[in-house]
């Protein structure tokens, strides 16, 4: 037996499914969700010594499962098997379900929050808690534990590399980012499960530390709700559900602990506060989504979009207006920054336009087609107050984002902007994801074509992969959920958020690397109240 | 008068265009006809209508129970030939139309002026491609032959890639 699946069928893991009775246990600390804040925070605290219990509601998948085959994949390890929106369908939502949480299917790009948004956080979110410089020594061992570093040129796939070199030749600013791998194979299937362990997800990393120091798992275990008394939490209310993690088997989870630690990501972490009814403060709003629109470059050369690391470059040249000159702003004047993305034969038909044979002789030219986004940094203006999670009736979450006239605005520059640097690359059609397809063959197409499109609900897709706010942590009680100093609930003294949820703002760049290091700082400072 | 022709164009049948499928969790059986005959339109024909309209099905148990209802909802309206008439010019449930009475209706909603029929014709239209592409069949057409079997080489040890 390998050493991952020792630990994956150690006496200290319960498969919630499998439980003969009700469940009531207890522990020093109660971690609700196995992702980046959780998992982190559970190896701190088990390290440090104290009692830990973690709770997933997703499935305990290893990298057998992991097939490179949506089938077997998507619906298994995405939140509501994939297909999750928004309120009004505009955006589609993906986000991860599992032991390990989004890190199992993330595309493993990996950035430290700007020092900027720390600052801005610090200026207008009343977040005094932490600095920059706190969190720099968190980011280097988690750098070191997670093997995280930076791509070289070379090693980029013909999808990013279009996107490099397209920025190159317009004079935008591009780099290559870091990724957390280690001999990488290069398979592409980074966002179904990685095949063969490379990618360092919290699978892999830091739920073994936390299990071999002695912390438990239960997973198939829903978090229904917190039973308050006063101002703490008494127990944590679960679910137990069935193999596939659909049904509830019929048996109960009860938790009693000193400290609770809400970790179910953007979304589901205020949606369990408010099923708790601990809605005394902001729950649930200013939830940030950086989203996301796409634009397909056809290529003379093979371009393999499914082949080589999904995202290995990013162009920021876009992400702070104030600082372009000011023939290059735009109107909505909201930010964005580009990328690449792989093409999965599931997940890019449904973003591809038209149906029937249209969409076939379009999804026919994979080969030669670079896909690249433009993902907008929400939160950061007045007016841009971001979504909502409010309960559906079953307590499930549902995120009201209205997209509003100055995002369509960006967007619309942000389309240009994608033509733009893929005929600089080379592309010799561009075709953005409209349905209808708009379609450019040169440099002089592009304002006519996108100018007279509809910018609007309905009329092109929208994405969001990086799910932040909603619990924003800050020292104003008024506007905060949590305390910047150690992520504890502003009123409820044993309750704790460490995840994306905590945000303020966006953050301008991939949320994983922002979260484990938050999660480190916080988890350490939890770990000296002992 | 038109309350009589309208309630009955509301009535009218839906028809079978593939064949009943039991074990369903989610779509009711009229609601299963109707994306069927989506499905026909709307994906390459190297996958059945049916195994996607049981693939969708499937795929549904995951969302949110209300998301679930608004599903087979949406299937009812785009099925019913009253407010496809309204909208569309059509006296006949969609699954009575001819193949390109039913393009037509599909590049209808695509095109509609109300954001809730664009978004309804993408949430089918979407759920039937994610569902066929993810079925092997359709990808020889494609190119596209991803590799299997990499699992064996799956790294073993948590501590793997830790610097010194």
């Amino acid at each position: 037996m390998t050493k991952l699946a020792l630990v994956r069928a150690s006496p200290n893991v319960t498969d919630g499914s499998s439980a003969s009775g009700d469940l009531e246990l207890k522990a020093d600390v109660c971690i609700i969700g196995t992702g980046a804040g959780g998992a982190v925070t559970a190896a701190v605290l088990a390290e440090a010594g104290f009692d830990v219990l973690m709770i997933e509601e997703g499935g305990y998948y290893t990298s057998n499962d992991f097939t490179m085959r949506e089938r077997d994949t998507t619906p298994r390890l995405y939140q509501e098997g994939g297909t999750r929106t928004t309120k009004d369908l505009a955006i589609s939502i993906l986000q991860g379900k599992a032991v390990g949480g989004t890190t199992v299917v993330n595309w493993t790009t990996s950035f430290r929050t700007p020092e900027d948004v720390i600052q801005t956080w610090h200026d207008k979110h009343a977040v005094k808690g932490f600095a920059y410089a706190d969190l720099v020594p968190h980011w280097d061992a988690i750098e070191k534990r997670l093997a995280i570093a930076k791509v070289d040129v070379a090693s980029m796939n013909a999808n990013n590399r279009k996107l490099y070199d397209g920025c190159k030749a317009l004079g935008w600013e591009v780099d290559t980012l870091k990724r957390n791998v280690y001999a990488c194979l290069q398979t592409g299937f980074c966002g179904l499960g990685c095949p063969v362990n490379a990618k360092r997800s919290m699978l892999v990393t830091t739920i073994p530390d936390a299990i071999d120091a002695g912390a438990r798992l239960v997973f198939r275990v829903r978090a229904d709700r917190f039973v308050t008394k006063g101002n703490t939490v008494a127990t944590l209310e679960g679910t137990l559900l069935d193999g596939e993690g659909i049904k509830p088997t019929g048996k109960k989870l009860t938790v009693t602990a000193k400290r609770f630690v809400t970790s179910c990501g953007a979304l589901n972490s205020p949606a369990l506060f408010l099923r708790s009814g601990i809605d005394d403060a902001p729950v649930g709003v200013r939830t940030f989504l950086h989203p996301v629109i796409g634009s397909a470059g056809i290529y003379d050369e093979d371009i393999y979009p499914y082949r080589g690391a999904p995202q290995s470059a990013a162009s920021h040249h876009f992400a702070h207006p104030e600082g372009l000159a000011p023939s290059e702003r735009w109107e909505g004047g909201v930010g964005f920054f580009l990328e690449a993305v792989p093409w999965y034969p599931s997940l890019s038909s449904g973003a591809s336009p038209s149906f029937g044979a249209e969409h076939l002789a379009f999804v026919k030219r994979v080969k030669n087609t670079a896909t690249h986004i433009a993902l907008v940094i929400d939160g950061f203006h007045d007016d841009l107050a971001g979504g909502r999670v409010t309960l559906r009736p079953s307590g499930m979450p549902l995120l009201d984002y209205p997209i509003t006239e100055r995002l369509w605005s960006t967007f619309r520059f942000a389309q240009k902007k994608l033509a733009e640097m893929q005929l600089a690359s080379g592309a010799k059609e561009v075709f953005s994801l409209h349905d209808p397809a708009l379609h450019m063959t040169s440099k002089a197409d592009i304002d006519r074509v996108i100018d007279a499109a509809p910018f609007d609900v309905g009329r092109l897709p929208v994405f969001t992969a990086h799910q932040m706010g909603g619990l924003a942590m800050g020292d104003d009680p008024s506007r905060s959920v949590v305390r910047s100093e150690d992520l504890r609930h502003h009123r409820i003294e044993n309750l704790y958020v460490i995840d994306g949820s905590v945000f303020p703002t966006s953050l301008g760049v991939n949320p994983q690397e922002s979260i484990y290091g938050l999660a480190r700082l916080m988890a350490t400072r939890l770990a000296a109240r002992k | 008068m038109l309350l009589l022709g309208g309630g009955t164009l509301a009535l009218l049948p839906t028809k079978e265009v593939v064949a009943p499928e039991a074990d369903l969790a989610v779509l009711g059986a009229r609601a299963f006809q109707v994306l069927a005959a989506v499905a026909k339109r709307v994906v390459p024909d190297t996958v059945d209508a049916a195994t996607v309209a049981k693939g969708v099905d499937s795929l549904l148990r995951r969302a949110a129970p209300e998301a679930q209802a608004d599903f087979n909802k949406l299937l009812g309206l785009f099925e019913n030939a009253l407010p496809g008439l309204l909208f569309d010019g059509r006296a006949l449930p969609f699954t009575q139309l001819s193949p390109e009475s039913q393009d037509r209706v599909l590049r209808s909603w695509r095109d509609s002026r109300f954001a809730l029929r664009r978004s309804g014709y993408h949430a089918l239209r979407r759920i039937c491609l994610a569902t066929a592409y993810a079925d092997e069949a359709t990808w020889p057409a494609l190119g596209y032959s991803p590799p299997s079997g990499l699992n064996a080489a799956a790294y073993d040890d948590s501590k793997v890639g830790v610097s010194a």
